[in-house]
């Protein structure tokens, strides 16, 4: 092993594929940092450049852009309130309140060094787990998955702001929302027009929903202090709060590196997952939403975590599970390689020089975001009426990238209004999305539960994992009803 | 800051000028710009690498005009068929079909486009399908599993992306050649993409699926699965041992395959239909193209048919199998 290991290092060593890596890394940062342009896009768009490389550059180069867009969605979610991807949905609740208070630059930092950290232990754990994941991600059958789904949907709490009530309004609108367009069968529910039969896409409603609401506002209230910008002052991320924020840190990197290894969940899921963990750990929860550094740590360790795990099933099982690991199998196959157990027999040295290299690439994802986020961080100071306008364009150009339709961007601006009125309400837009992910996930693997046992709903408790899931949201809930209760007490003794 | 937008407004205008004036000049020797190849679905898929390599192959022969790939995905592949025959008919916005753009307007009457509308420039491959099970599983041949389908009478499950999506059809062929009901005897699991259909089986969530080749192959290859019949018109040239469905005598069945297909609008010119008869011509015989095709587990079959018969046969096809199984009256 260790002769193939030298040899590995020797072959992945080469200026090619590290100009590869630091090419697709940065590339990636600035395209994740776009509204609207999302790492499959980028994924995609090199996918023809690596027909003309050799086999680990290639792929090397898939990865480094995969990366590189999960951290830059950070950027403009923490800068601007609008996730450049969907897996930086999560770091809008706590990053953009610190770019207000004038923190944007301490907030980057924090999104940096948790998303290198997550991304880091991710890819040790590809590199020594990844038979033993890739193992238990094919026990996740249906029934395990909806009890998994139901847990998340208890996320719902953690991210509701002040008023639980309108945290689940919120989360029902999102899951109804989820409904539209065809089902696992093939019929269709509320497809009122051609377009309708596809469903809403996740990059519209989640833009439409964050970004602009806040430009509408400006529009509707004309609030005059529109011409000043955000100030700039605290960019340094102390050592204190580092270490303040380590625990949250280490815990949403081994919650992305087991979602992840799951396919389909994705990172979105695993980011909101982490931040509600440490709502619920942390000793200041009221401060989570207000601007809690902890928060952005614990959101962008858990997606960059999920970066290097979901190349496990890819690599272990030859399992894509998201549209990126996808593309990264068609380019494995245009090269000869086909993912799965056999590739650790016919092609074991290219797999470890791709390992060697992808556990490389952290410390690129450390460089270029620290240059490309020292760069966008000045965007904090063009005044808002400047800025927003710009936004809008850049929303509306980037949806429309994705999937040459008109129909995305309608989605995009019907939607900006629906959140502006969700915000007129004072009802959080976070469970929205977070249910609108999850729903689709939640209903299909129920329904085939129930198909696979004929509707005996014994199936649901067939093994541990269920249990496991099961007895996590059951706990979650009471602790959830027992918190609301201690509130409506305190509050009624204060009025009595 | 007004002097900027002037100047700003001023290049807008002279680009859109450029543009009208290029569009203006049109075709005399097509092509004279990149051509825009309609993927409708996603991305790294079979149909994606099928596209893929016909662009990178084809563009030496177009006088090294590039041939780009646009995935359009959604409604089972119609979104983006509906925008090709919506285009202009000029050449420069192509389609690459699958066999859903047949099947889906054989089993849907409210179908955006129909089978017909489009130009047929060629069928380019035809990629096998294979009837597997869990390499545990002590199923060791179709005998074996339609006894088994008998024997439990519903309960056993198959996993495909949906009712009426050709990896449905495979096995209610199979189940309707075996004079069993094809939507009953077996409960169908709709699951979406090869991968997620692959892992069902693998994880032992059901019991068994027929899908391309191209998603089981490796955990074949691995002993991870076992095939037990090929969907194709001959054997595979890696699974030698294994019977196609014609074979063992199932007569739906043995016509079901999958394949890629080449389309434009309705009434391409003249000369960009000659060009492309030109073009596949030399495509067909290409190794780069052959070799793709092998990896990716295709057979070219580039000029072996006419393409319009062929896919009104299998139109037909899918047609009398949806009326059969009662999905339409």
């Amino acid at each position: 092993m260790w002769t193939d290991l030298l040899y590995a290092f020797d072959a992945v060593a080469t200026l090619p594929n590290f100009l590869a890596m630091a090419a697709g890394i940065w590339a990636g940062v600035i395209i994740g940092a776009i509204p609207g342009m999302t790492g499959t896009m980028a994924v995609t768009l090199a996918l023809p450049f690596t027909f003309y490389m050799p086999p680990v550059t290639s792929i090397l180069l898939l990865v480094a852009l995969y990366k590189g867009s999960t951290y830059g969605g950070s950027i403009s979610a923490i800068l601007i309130k609008t996730p450049g991807t969907a897996s930086a949905a999560c770091t809008v609740l706590d990053g953009y309140p610190l770019a207000q208070q004038g923190k944007g630059g301490k907030a980057l930092n924090m999104a940096l060094v948790s998303s290198c950290i997550g991304d880091f232990i991710s890819n040790i754990s590809l590199f020594f787990l990844a038979l033993p994941l890739a193992l238990f991600a094919l026990r996740v059958g249906p029934p395990e998955y909806f009890m998994l789904m139901a847990f998340s949907l208890t996320i719902v709490a953690s991210i509701s702001g002040k008023s639980l009530l309108l945290g689940i309004v919120s989360g029902c609108l999102g899951l109804l929302l989820a409904t539209v367009g065809e089902d696992m069968y093939g019929s269709f529910r509320f497809a009122v027009s051609e377009d309708m039969k596809n469903g809403l896409g996740v990059v519209p409603v989640l833009i439409g929903l964050f970004a602009l609401p806040e430009l509408i506002r400006l529009v509707v209230f004309r609030p005059e202090d529109t011409s000043i910008a955000m100030k700039l002052g605290d960019n340094r991320l102390t050592l204190s709060e580092f270490r303040h924020s380590l625990k949250s840190i280490l815990r949403g990197s081994v919650i992305g590196v087991i979602l992840g290894a799951i396919p389909g969940i994705g990172p979105s899921t695993a980011a909101f997952f982490s931040y509600s963990e440490a709502r619920r750990t942390s000793k200041t929860p009221e401060k989570f939403g207000e601007g809690e550094l902890e928060g952005i740590a614990a959101a962008e360790s858990a997606n960059n975590g999920c970066c290097g795990a979901t190349m496990i099933p890819l690599l272990a099982l030859g399992i894509p599970g998201d549209v990126i690991t996808g593309v990264m199998l068609g380019a494995f196959m245009i090269h000869g390689m086909t993912p799965g157990p056999m590739l650790f027999q016919n092609n074991l040295g290219d797999v470890y020089a791709l390992f060697i290299g992808i556990l490389f690439s952290s410390v690129f994802l450390f460089f270029a975001g620290k240059m490309t986020a020292g760069a966008f961080s000045k965007i904090s100071r063009i005044p808002q009426h400047l800025l927003l306008p710009c936004i809008l364009i850049l929303c509306v150009f980037g949806i429309y990238s994705i999937g040459s339709s008109s129909f995305d961007v309608a989605v995009l601006l019907v939607m900006g209004v629906v959140g502006f009125g969700m915000m007129l309400l004072n009802i959080p837009a976070a469970p929205f999305l977070i249910a609108f992910i999850i729903g689709p996930m939640f209903e299909d693997n129920m329904r085939r539960s129930l198909a696979i046992s004929r509707g005996d709903l014994g199936v649901f408790f067939q093994s541990w994992i269920s249990w496991g899931f099961f007895l996590l949201t059951v706990l979650f809930v009471a602790l959830t009803i027992r918190r609301e209760w201690q509130k409506w007490r305190t509050k009624s003794r204060t009025t009595a | 800051m007004f002097r900027h937008l002037k100047k700003a407004a001023f290049g807008a205008a002279a680009l859109l000028a450029a543009t009208a004036v290029v569009s203006g000049a049109q075709a005399q020797s097509y092509p004279e710009k990149p051509v825009t190849l309609i993927i409708p679905y996603g991305a790294g898929g079979a149909s994606d690498l099928a596209g893929r390599a016909l662009a990178e192959t084809a563009r030496p022969y177009l006088g090294d005009q590039p041939v780009v790939v646009v995935n359009q995905p959604g409604n089972s592949g119609m979104t983006g068929a509906r925008v090709v025959s919506e285009s202009d008919a000029d050449g420069y916005t192509l389609l690459l079909s699958r066999v859903g753009m047949a099947l889906y307007p054989a089993v849907y009457a409210d179908s955006p486009v129909g089978w017909d509308a489009y130009s047929f420039l060629g069928i380019l491959e035809v990629t096998p399908m294979i009837l597997a099970v869990n390499a545990d599983s002590d199923i060791k041949s179709v005998d074996d599993l339609l006894t088994k389908i008998r024997e439990n009478q519903g309960r056993m499950t198959y996993a495909a992306s949906g009712p009426t999506a050709i990896d449905g059809f495979t096995v209610q062929a199979l189940l309707s050649d075996a004079g069993l009901d094809p939507l009953s005897a077996a409960t169908l699991i709709p699951y979406e993409g090869g991968g997620q259909l692959a892992s069902a089986v693998l994880g032992g969530h059901v019991d068994f699926l027929a899908i391309a080749s191209a998603s089981l192959m490796p955990h074949i290859e691995a002993g991870k699965m076992r095939a037990l019949m090929v969907y194709a018109p001959k054997r595979m040239p890696n699974l030698p041992d294994v019977p196609t469905a014609k074979e063992l005598g199932y007569e739906l069945a043995g016509q079901v395959s999958g394949w890629s297909g080449f389309y434009g609008p309705k009434n391409l010119p003249a000369d960009v239909r000659a060009k492309w008869t030109e073009v596949l011509g030399k495509v067909a015989v290409d190794e780069q193209w052959l070799s793709l095709a092998e990896k990716r587990g295709a057979v070219s079959v580039i000029g072996e048919d006419e393409p319009n018969a062929y896919v009104e046969s299998q139109f037909k096809l899918y047609n009398d199998m949806a009326k059969k199984f009662g999905y339409i009256q």
